[in-house]
């Protein structure tokens, strides 16, 4: 049993000591969090008490297997994105497009209605959690291997968006070699992702970089 | 600006480098054709479509551990991780490796943590649950 699940068993007994672990353990990097985006300590100390009376009434619902620290960090960001929204500084969006919406999207190659894939909220972790597994593989192989330009390659490609160029050029590689990375990368993942016989439709990014 | 699909997707969880989230919020109060493009991301989300860069980024797949990150600091690791680590918080500009670092830097500062540490205390243990 790790730390952080001893610690929240703690916690769930109502056990002051335990919560004042939690809260010094991981106060700082949540404030530094706020802090870079919103300039003022007060402000993100406020986010930042915020983010911890969020945690303790969620707590019911705290899935176990995630990571206590990225579970903090995404309640913060939450409560930062709100506290941006009554300043004014951030612009409410939809957070859902409803059906009206769903009829614009355009799912690339493919013509069917984005409605016809909907599914349930329980699928798509399943499908996001395959994935998720599937890319973990691909970069604990290369980190074993210590193959960093590749890691920084998929990285760039996929988490910052770059195309290929510009990644080539941040990396001192050739476009060819990038395309020649991003290939094998993908097919790689295809391959896993087959195995558990999830639709193609699903993953776009997977069938149309090539 | 341009920005790009992942940019933009990270600009929702907010989880873009603090510079971009600031240019993408400067866009966007000129250009309405940026908020439509937000809110086709939010469909494809709604209509589930996964993003590998999302998925990357949501489960931190490249995320050092803070362990790492504190013998970043002491320049204790190989030239190859130290250089993989620099580029993760420089370049992807992770926001939450970029938080636990200046966190681990601002340790040696303790009076201003623990009082802050006690506010926070203070003001939520009483959403505890036997405390209620």
């Amino acid at each position: 049993m790790s730390s952080d699940t001893v610690l929240i068993d703690r916690i769930q007994t109502g056990e002051l000591e335990a919560w004042e672990e939690l809260i010094a353990r991981f106060e700082g990097r949540l404030l530094a969090f706020v802090e870079s985006r919103l300039g003022r300590r007060s402000a993100g100390e406020d986010v930042v008490q915020e983010t911890f009376i969020g945690f303790l009434t969620s707590l019911p619902n705290y899935d176990r297997s995630r990571p206590l620290e990225s579970y903090l960090f995404s309640i913060a960001a939450h409560k930062l994105t709100d506290h941006l929204r009554r300043e004014g500084r951030r612009p409410a969006l939809p957070l859902s497009t409803g059906q009206s919406s769903l009829d614009q999207i355009d799912l690339p190659g493919k013509d069917r209605p984005a409605s016809s894939i909907l599914r349930s909220g329980e699928r798509r972790q399943i499908e996001a959690s395959a994935l998720a597994e599937a890319l973990a593989e691909q970069i604990d192989r290369w980190k074993q291997r210590e193959e960093w330009e590749k890691i920084k390659c998929a990285e760039l490609l996929f988490v910052a968006g770059w195309q290929n160029k510009r990644a080539a050029e941040a990396l001192g590689i050739s476009e060819q070699t990038v395309a020649n990375q991003k290939f094998e990368f993908l097919e790689r993942l295809r391959n896993s992702l087959r195995k558990q016989r999830l639709s193609e439709d699903l993953f776009p990014e997977l069938y149309e970089n090539n | 600006m341009d920005f790009t699909t992942a940019e933009l997707q990270a600009y929702l969880d907010e989880s873009l480098p603090v510079e971009k989230m600031a240019a993408v919020e400067e866009t966007l109060r000129r250009d309405p054709s940026l908020l439509s493009a937000l809110e086709t991301i939010n469909g494809r989300r709604d209509a589930g479509v996964h993003s590998l860069g999302e998925i990357w980024r949501r489960n931190r797949l490249t995320c050092p551990t803070r362990q790492q990150l504190g013998s970043y600091l002491l320049n204790i690791l190989s030239d190859d991780q130290a250089g993989y680590i620099r580029f993760h918080l420089d370049t992807i500009g992770c926001r939450y490796c970029q938080a636990n670092l200046t966190d681990l830097k601002s340790q040696q500062a303790p009076p201003a943590i623990a009082q802050r540490r006690k506010k926070y205390l203070q003001s939520s243990a009483g959403y505890l649950k036997s405390r209620r």
